[in-house]
């Protein structure tokens, strides 16, 4: 079995005691190892390997999942370290007066719009639609449709986000 | 290309996540793991979970694998792996003590002939002899490919340290197969 590890063993134990007994002590050792050899170990079975070999490819993927999740985490601590700092950081430095910008809710756009009907149409439509995309989004989560869960609600996803953007083109 | 360059290419693939070079330490080491293991508990099922469990921490911890001799690396995980598995046997045996009595008297009315496969071979009847860290130690010499300078740093003992407690394992050895 060990074959590769051959060392000089009597030259080594001679570092520690006679060169006779190193002699007889090295004898032992290759006899013992004589013995070990005429009695081998069972082999692991095939059907253990083969599940050790699948084990692992089953974990490999899980392993990378875990550090997503990990550097996830990581960042949202950060962003939210952040947060607060910047927040801590207003209160403290910034003692004039504060100057309230508002902003609008509705793009300049629609607002500078002069088709106001029109416009109405299109937030209907686009009303109805993301209505019946979230009816469609909630019936996939309960499994009511029975497909493919995740993929179809990506898809819808990517959907809702071209009428989204298709819309405020105009 | 040399097998030192080969198992550094295997290396290289586990730590990248392959695989399919894991798979590949599996077929170099499995045996030898598998022996070691089963000259250690004397059990097939208890090596089949010690391999098993190897390969999850190698997993695990590759990339911890910093250089050097990555079989003396390997073997470290194993024999920390085995000792765990005799912390828990341990702790097994005092909870199985009371059970003991009970089955011992059933043991006597009832006596199960053994097959062949249940039968540990001589080796294994006389390696039981040896008190564990003896056993461990000879066949760490014997399944490993290690030096002994490299089975004493791994044990974190001395050199002549080790050499005599090999030394005093194998005659013992020797002398039980001898018998």
């Amino acid at each position: 079995m060990n074959a590769e590890n051959k060392e000089n063993l009597k030259e080594l134990f001679e570092k520690f005691v006679g060169a006779e007994q190193a002699e007889r002590i090295a004898d032992d050792i290759r006899k013992a190892e004589q013995i070990l050899s005429e009695y081998p170990a069972p082999a692991p079975d095939d059907v253990l390997i083969a599940d050790i070999k699948a084990q692992i490819a089953e974990a490999l993927p899980h392993g990378q999942v875990n550090v997503f999740r990990r550097i996830a985490y990581k960042t949202a601590i950060v962003a939210a370290a952040v947060i607060v700092i910047a927040a801590i950081s207003v209160r403290l430095f910034d003692k004039g007066p504060v100057e309230v910008t508002y902003a609008s809710m509705i793009p300049d756009a629609l607002w500078e719009s002069s088709d106001i009907s029109a416009d109405y149409v299109e937030l209907a439509i686009l009303n109805a639609e993301i209505e019946q995309i979230e009816g469609e989004a909630m019936a996939l989560e309960l499994g009511e449709n029975g497909g493919n869960g995740q993929a179809d609600v990506a898809e819808i996803e990517m959907e809702l986000i071209a009428i989204n953007s298709d819309f405020w083109k105009g | 290309m040399t097998k030192s360059d080969n198992l550094a290419r295997i290396i290289t693939g586990c730590k990248a996540g392959s695989a399919e070079s894991f798979a590949q330490l599996v077929d170099v080491y499995a045996s030898r793991f598998y022996g070691y293991f089963y000259r250690l508990t004397g059990d097939k099922e208890v090596s089949d979970e010690l391999l098993s469990e190897l390969y999850v921490k190698l997993v695990e911890k590759i990339s911890s694998y910093k250089g050097g001799s990555f079989e003396s690396w390997l073997f470290k995980i194993a024999t920390n792996i085995f000792h765990d598995y005799l912390r828990g046997k341990q702790r097994r045996r005092k909870l199985l003590e009371v059970r003991k009595r009970q089955l011992e008297s059933r043991k006597k009315k009832k006596e199960v002939k053994k097959s062949d496969s249940e039968i540990a071979d001589k080796l294994q009847i006389q390696l039981e002899k040896l008190d564990t860290d003896m056993r461990e130690l000879v066949m760490l010499r014997f399944y490993s490919q290690l030096k002994l300078k490299e089975i004493a740093e791994m044990r974190s003992e001395p050199i002549g340290t080790t050499l005599s407690r090999l030394h005093r394992g194998v005659k013992r050895l020797r002398e039980l197969m001898e018998r």
